[in-house]
């Protein structure tokens, strides 16, 4: 119902703005990229909050669609918007993925405010400073951080493999009960592909913190070459969530999911529970989203406040570790401490701090990842 | 009294506007999209087109063409047998039933198909359950086959409502004539019937292989495979990499498929003319 009354809104689109701006009670837009988790998580969960804190103040928030496309489809809101002049514009807050987040700040769309707010200095992680190779420190406070991880089921597979290396023997030896999405469906399978490029090429340090050097492509044939063998004794699924359904459905019994996900399907009981996760070495990408505020944004201020919320530690806390079985987006240690141990605990379950810090890894720098995403469409599926 | 010779003019341009703002200007911007490059004008797009989508070009083409023939042979089925068909309960029925998947969208056909059509889904479930096969000899049909099946599912109604409707405005006699002379009613209706209502049909098919030409949910939601259709393709050099040029280059490939069906249908219907003369 809420949601169907923004979309409306968003019809009505800037008169609506230029008119309720003039007004005492402002109406804050939140747009975000990601699934609708996203959007229930702000209408659900921050709006009310920020709705008490702010009275008068009202949040509406729209989704502009899972992955990378949605992040496109705001930045291309903003740099249109940017293109024609407006002063005012039309999103407060927008939630973008760590490769548009570096795009933006280039082309001058969003605003410094990270200093402004008070829970600024909350986050030391160098994801708040670094998105893909490009500095966008200041621009951002991340919501959350989420990663992948290889889904599998204990019944089929006692002892998961623990490597790369180790998956090719397995799926060699168990052929088609590897499943996984390529590169055209969704991020889950995009990130077993950069954690590929890691495992088997040499320049896995390059690949994530740069320089981009368009003469080390020459050297992935190989790594690509492997990676098309491997895929004939894989079983591809359709999308994120067809790697999960397939694993419940005992369709495959290995692929990879996003860490998140996961744990949202077995506490809502989409999922056998009995499924478990590991990280594989030497390590699988992960990403944070990031709140951004665009340049030139109507409620500029009441946008940096709705930020101050939505990363406080209590907010964390609740929203993005119990609720969502999310990484904290702010450094770990100021959550936890609003947590009681079981909570922090289960979203350790499997993948445990050590191993998260050891083989949670970035996705390449932005022209890397591109030119990856490339070189697998020519090589691999040609 | 006179009309003004300005108003006709005058009461189409609000519709004229409209099509050359929201149809005529977007395709141009498309098609002249396709071939600027980062270096300028060229065909660095559709060298890139070729080299990584041949086979996706291929594939849609083979996917869409197949598509359209099965929908071509159900319609006409359904049609016929609305017509000669001797049984009129099974005609009422199948005349409620076949328009059903009319008033269903694609992304929710597909929807249907990802997890009726899986390997351990529900159509195979069906399969073990009734003892016609073992788990382990069930396949997942979640590939072109999905597509095709979705596809066919989804316009066969809409070809066969058209085909159905111009059957019923034939002159019944000839088929009565026909039966008494002793022709079987397959007979009848691939000898006078079809022949009759070729017009509709074709126009059925090229506006369904059209539609399906532009279809993006059902491929994406039913095949994980490669190669895939276009529209997946150029779903993501947008999404993936912010590239127009390419995603334009493809779309213009898809609409010389399109128009090369059209050009065939009007071919065929100016000879028809010809003839009838």
């Amino acid at each position: 119902m809420r949601q169907s009354r923004a979309m409306i809104a968003s019809l009505i689109g800037g008169t609506m703005l230029a008119t309720t701006s003039l007004a005492m009670a402002e109406t804050l837009t939140v747009v975000t990229a990601g699934d609708q988790n996203m959007v229930d998580y702000i209408n659900e969960f921050l709006a009310p909050r920020f709705e008490a804190a702010n009275p008068g103040n009202t949040v509406r928030a729209l989704g502009t669609g899972p992955g990378d496309a949605g992040s496109q489809m705001i930045y291309e809101r903003l740099a249109a918007q940017k293109a024609a002049g407006a002063t005012d514009v039309d999103v407060d807050v927008a939630v973008v993925h760590q490769k548009m987040a570096g795009q933006m700040v280039e082309e001058g769309l969003l605003e410094s405010y990270r200093d402004k707010i008070g829970t600024g200095d909350l986050v030391t992680r160098d994801t708040a400073k670094m998105a893909l190779g490009t500095d966008v420190d200041g621009y951002v406070m991340p919501m959350f951080h989420s990663q992948t991880a290889i889904a599998y089921n204990p019944a089929l597979v006692p002892e998961p493999p623990q490597t790369y290396e180790e998956l090719v023997e397995w799926v060699a030896e168990n052929p088609g009960q590897f499943g996984y999405n390529g590169i055209k469906g969704g991020m889950s399978g995009v990130s077993f592909v950069m954690g590929w490029m890691y495992a088997f090429t040499d320049q896995g340090e390059q690949l994530m913190n740069g320089p981009f050097d368009e003469s080390t492509e020459a050297a992935w044939s190989d790594a690509l070459a492997k990676l098309k063998a491997f895929n004939e004794n894989v079983t591809f699924s359709p999308g994120n969530a067809g790697t999960l359904d397939m694993l419940n459905r005992g369709e495959i019994a290995m692929g990879p999911v996003w860490v998140d996900m996961f744990y949202t399907w077995q506490a809502d009981g989409r999922l056998n529970p009995d499924l478990k996760l590991s990280l594989i070495g030497p390590g699988m990408p992960g990403q944070p989203m990031y709140y951004v505020v665009p340049e030139g944004a109507a409620n500029a201020e009441l946008a940096a406040k709705f930020i101050e919320l939505a990363t406080s530690p209590a907010v964390q806390a609740e929203g993005i570790v119990e609720r969502f079985n999310w990484y904290p987006g702010i450094d770990a240690q100021h959550v936890q401490a609003e947590l009681d141990d079981a909570t922090w605990q289960r979203l350790f379950a499997d993948v445990g701090p050590e191993d998260l810090a050891e083989k949670g890894k970035p996705f390449p720098i932005g022209p890397y990842f591109d030119a990856i995403l490339e070189a697998y469409e020519r090589q691999v599926t040609n | 009294m006179k009309a003004s010779p300005f108003l006709g003019p005058l009461l189409v341009l609000p519709a004229l506007g409209v099509i050359l703002l929201l149809f005529v200007w977007p395709l141009l911007y498309s098609l002249v999209g396709a071939f600027v490059t980062g270096e300028g004008w060229g065909l660095g797009n559709f060298a890139k087109t070729v080299e990584l989508y041949r086979s996706d070009i291929l594939f849609t083409f083979l996917i869409v063409g197949l598509s359209t023939l099965l929908i071509a042979v159900f319609a006409v089925a359904i049609g016929g047998y609305l017509v000669l068909g001797s049984n009129p309960r099974a005609q009422a029925i199948l005349r409620w039933l076949y328009r059903w998947p009319l008033f269903i969208p694609f992304i929710v056909a597909g929807q249907l198909m990802r997890t009726f059509l899986a390997k351990n889904g529900l159509l195979n479930g069906m399969l073990v359950e009734a003892g016609l096969l073992t788990p382990l000899q069930t396949l997942s049909f979640l590939d072109w086959r999905g597509i095709v099946i979705a596809f066919v599912w989804k316009q066969t109604p809409f070809v066969a409502l058209l085909v159905a409707g111009a059957m019923a405005g034939l002159d019944r006699s000839m088929f009565e004539a026909a039966r008494n002379l002793g022709a079987s009613r397959l007979r009848i209706l691939v000898e006078i019937v079809v022949p009759q209502v070729m017009q509709t049909l074709l126009v059925g098919l090229i506006l369904s292989f059209v539609i399906m030409l532009s279809v993006l949910s059902v491929p994406l939601m039913i095949n994980a495979q490669t190669p895939t259709m276009i529209t997946a393709n150029m779903a993501f050099r947008i999404n993936a990499y912010g590239d127009y040029g390419v995603a334009n280059a493809l779309g213009v490939i898809s609409y010389l498929m399109a128009g090369a069906v059209a050009w065939i249908y009007l071919r065929y219907a100016v000879r028809e003319r010809m003839e009838q003369r």
